[in-house]
């Protein structure tokens, strides 16, 4: 008996009968373009509807239709609300609060309609990826309708979207514990640090939305950040398909494949047998008509010392193509060999139907923290463009095994900066341009793909990247217009990261290096949100290591602007439409009193989670920083942009930044935008624009 | 002690309002009394020093300068967060959600004296008196992240 079994929590379940009036199911349900039924719209992960009412002409009159705190939906306030709400069939459904609990919403004024939540105590506490997580999906035959859902503590709850309660014929009372059946035995260290089975506090968990198609619930799984592991031995991130009406298990992808099966030579000296993660913790995508599942993975176990996993470790950081009935691997492409930058594959992949020199193509596009943006044909896993591997340089880390070469994509030309140069450092001017030279002086510089040092106080201190852990695209992921086959997609261009190694203490990790900083004490690093949920535990009493120092030149950024930019690159072309800085100059930059009286346009933003949204005419974003400005008080903004030339047509203030990517729908004849806001002083809310009615 | 402090502050405060004594926060009109005033002293943000390093610095990190569990304390981005807010909105934050496993956990005065380092981090001057430990006391002094210009 290791964990009691959640214990359900359907509130104003008197309302429901009365409020759901308008989501009965009549025919066989069809997804119309006027809502937004899966997390990024659709299956092909583009974030588009065609929906014009909101346009460049009114964008500025939008108003504030409704709003909700999710302060109550757990036993603390959340500050990093990411997820993105459903709109089907007349009602909206989103994971809220610190719990991550379900709610529905009446789509037009905001209402509760019902609320669900799980309360998981230790198991949900001690989750790897805590908080309200990214969203859910909706299922419906056309009769009956499911909201599907992970909790923290890993398990897939299938509820009745009419009423919020489980459905209990899906598995075990609406419950498939997910920590089980799962080819592996899930397991912790416990106080003797021996490896045993612990489906309370073993490691694992998942933070983005399920996807149903067809039939089939899929999921991934994530685990802490892997800059400082405790162990080079990890659970393992498979991926599961089940079945959408039993919970019953349907088939699994080793992402870390077993004896005998391709790739597992990839893993040298038997470490396929004790790596782990290698998981699929962001969204996924589907081509229904082809069958199709395209999986992007993680980094195997230690982000940054790769000296117990020698080889190039498929499927660790590549692309993944699976039969959607069966899981078995179709094709796959390793965007990193043997991966050492943290270069996760960290957001949907993107079909797009496009034309390549007069051919029509079915085509994945994949966008990255490395600022590339991978394009293959999805029938076949052929790059459209040529791919080749290019020498990148060979460390000297002792232990590490390297890759000598990476594919590098020839088009589309990177769209955010993955390497640092002297070229890269903040030039408004020349003396902060001394400055910062002297501050990179301590560290080893290079292109994309060069490697981690060891961290001396001599120097190198490490190895200064952009591009890596939180460079280029993050969970958020891009967005697909498929009327024009172009692709929108912000990027951080400025979240430089070190990587230095140090060695670990034995009582710290069993690895040889992990991330740290000469001089510094060595600590395990926390995940954004571990031990912040309901329920969670008190972080252990370390300290963290700094690696991630902050480098700055008299308080403004080492990197020059723009700091974070959005990218619409034409996948018929493979070249830039247009580029801009996305974000309001920094307050710190905007005042500084070293720049005072030169003209410098907007910089953008160093943040590393903007979402973008496509209607008919836009592109719709908000800012990841607060400022403080003449033109709006303490906040952020909610941008639209032209799509066709990305000049700003319009803004709306927030009153915190997008956390969560935004969404569009249209109801009764009147368009809304809902976005996800929090952060620093504001606890999370779900925001819904819409047009004032007309006479108003 | 604390007592005898906040005995002394009173004094000070009254004497300065009464007596037209030359501190530094009566003499600051009441629309502008900020974080440039001095409204923490050298001393308390030592003591909070110690406090941050064994309650706060597991995820923010010995410099505040933050990590991937929490975001910094100090720099650009921080400021520029709670620009325009009062220090009662801060003192609040940390009140009500800190430690983030056990929120309301330290005291309001080790809450105070954490905020008090804080503000010497990021290089807001010290003054003579410390800071109040109610979130309304605080709240009637503005976090301005860019020093006002000086008045004459």
């Amino acid at each position: 008996m290791f964990l009691r079994k959640g214990k359900s929590a359907c509130l104003l379940c008197a309302l429901t009968a009365s409020a759901l009036v308008t989501s009965s199911a009549s025919a066989q349900y069809k997804p119309k373009d006027t809502e937004w039924p899966s997390y990024a719209a659709d299956l092909a992960g583009t974030r588009y509807r065609p929906l014009n009412q909101i346009n460049a002409s009114n964008f500025n009159d939008l108003e504030i239709a409704w709003r909700i705190k999710t302060d109550s939906f757990g036993d603390r306030p959340e500050y990093k609300l990411e997820g993105t709400p459903l709109m089907v069939n007349g009602v909206l459904y989103a994971t809220a609060g610190s719990r991550r609990a379900v709610i529905a919403l009446d789509p037009e004024s905001g209402e509760l309609l019902w609320i669900h939540g799980e309360h998981e105590g230790k198991r949900g506490g001690s989750a790897p990826r805590q908080l309200s997580g990214r969203g859910l999906a909706y299922w419906s035959d056309g009769k009956e309708e499911r909201i599907f859902y992970v909790t923290p503590g890993f398990r897939l709850i299938c509820l009745n979207a009419k009423t919020g309660q489980r459905v209990p014929s899906f598995g075990e009372d609406g419950i498939v514990d997910l920590k089980l059946d799962d080819d592996q035995t899930i397991s912790d260290w416990n106080d003797k640090r021996e490896w045993v089975p612990n489906l309370e506090t073993g490691e694992i968990g998942i933070q983005s939305a399920p996807v149903v198609a067809k039939d089939t619930v899929i999921i991934g799984a994530a685990f802490r950040e892997g800059m400082t592991p405790k162990s080079m031995r990890n659970n393992k991130g498979y991926v599961r398909g089940f079945d959408v009406r039993t919970g019953k298990r349907l088939w699994i992808f080793h992402t870390i494949p077993q004896k005998g099966e391709l790739g597992y030579d990839t893993w040298e000296k038997g470490s396929a047998e004790y790596t782990g993660n290698t998981g699929m913790w962001t969204q996924l995508t589907v081509d229904e008509q082809l069958g199709l599942v395209y999986l992007p993975v993680e980094s195997p176990t230690s982000d940054f010392y790769g000296g117990h996993r020698p080889g190039n470790n498929l499927f660790g950081e590549t692309l993944v193509c699976v039969d959607l009935k069966t899981g078995e691997r179709k094709w796959h492409f390793q965007l990193v060999h043997h991966p050492l930058w943290d270069m996760d594959i960290s957001s949907a992949p993107i079909l797009a139907d496009i034309t390549v020199d007069g051919k029509p193509v079915k085509a994945v596009a994949q966008p990255t923290k490395q600022g590339f943006l991978y394009v293959f044909d999805r029938v076949t896993g052929k790059p459209i463009w040529p791919m080749p591997e290019k020498p990148v340089e060979v460390g000297s880390v002792p232990g590490e095994w390297y890759s000598a070469t990476q594919p590098i994509p020839s088009k589309p030309p990177a769209y955010s900066r993955n390497g640092v140069s002297i070229d890269d450092l903040i030039d408004f001017t020349p003396a902060l341009r001394e400055k910062a030279k002297e501050i990179v002086s301590h560290y080893h510089l290079g292109p994309v793909y060069t490697p981690p040092t060891e961290s001396k106080l001599e120097g190198p201190l490490g190895t200064l990247t952009l591009g890596t852990a939180s460079g280029g695209t993050n969970w958020p992921g891009g967005s697909y217009d498929p009327q024009t086959h172009t692709v929108y997609v912000f990027a951080c261009n400025s979240c430089i990261e070190p990587i230095g190694l140090v060695a670990a203490p034995k009582e710290i990790s069993d690895i040889r290096y992990i991330a740290g900083v000469a001089g510094q004490e060595v600590e395990i690093m926390h995940g954004p949100g571990e031990n912040a949920g309901a329920d969670s535990p008190k972080p252990p009493k370390r300290r963290s290591a700094s690696t991630f120092t902050r480098l700055e030149a008299d308080g403004l950024p080492l990197i020059k602007p723009p700091y974070g930019t959005i990218t619409a690159i034409n996948l018929d072309k493979g070249e830039f439409v247009w580029q801009i800085a996305h974000g309001e100059t920094p307050d710190a930059v905007r005042n500084s009193e070293l720049l005072k009286g030169m003209n410098i346009p907007r910089t953008g933003q160093t943040t590393y989670n903007i979402g973008t949204l496509v209607t008919k005419s836009l592109v719709i974003a908000g800012e990841g920083q607060v400022t403080t400005t003449s033109d709006h008080p303490r906040g952020a903004m909610l941008r639209a942009y032209d799509k066709a030339t990305g000049k700003e047509v319009g803004a709306v203030y927030m009153p915190a930044p997008q956390s969560g990517s935004p969404m569009t729908y249209m109801v009764h004849g009147k368009q809304y935008i809902v976005v996800a806001v929090s952060g620093g002083p504001y606890s999370g809310e779900y925001i819904a624009y819409t047009l004032p009615s007309a006479g108003e | 002690m604390k007592r005898t402090l906040l005995i002394v502050s009173a004094i000070v405060l009254i004497l300065s309002l009464g007596l037209g004594v030359l501190t530094v926060r009566a003499q600051a009109p009441a629309d502008s009394h900020s974080v440039w005033d001095g409204v923490y002293t050298e001393e308390q943000a030592k003591r909070g020093e110690a406090v941050y390093q064994k309650e706060c610095a597991p995820c923010h990190g010995d410099l505040l300068t933050g990590g991937e569990s929490a975001p910094p304390l100090t720099g650009g981005a921080f400021q520029a967060n709670w620009n325009g807010l009062t220090l009662g909105d801060l003192f609040d934050r940390i009140r009500k959600t800190m430690p983030q496993s056990a929120p309301g956990r330290l005291t309001r005065q080790q809450d105070a004296d954490v905020l008090a380092f804080m503000l010497s981090v990021n290089k807001f001057p010290t003054g003579k008196t410390e800071l109040y430990r109610q979130s309304e006391m605080l709240k009637e002094i503005r976090f301005e992240s860019k020093k006002p210009a000086a008045k004459n």
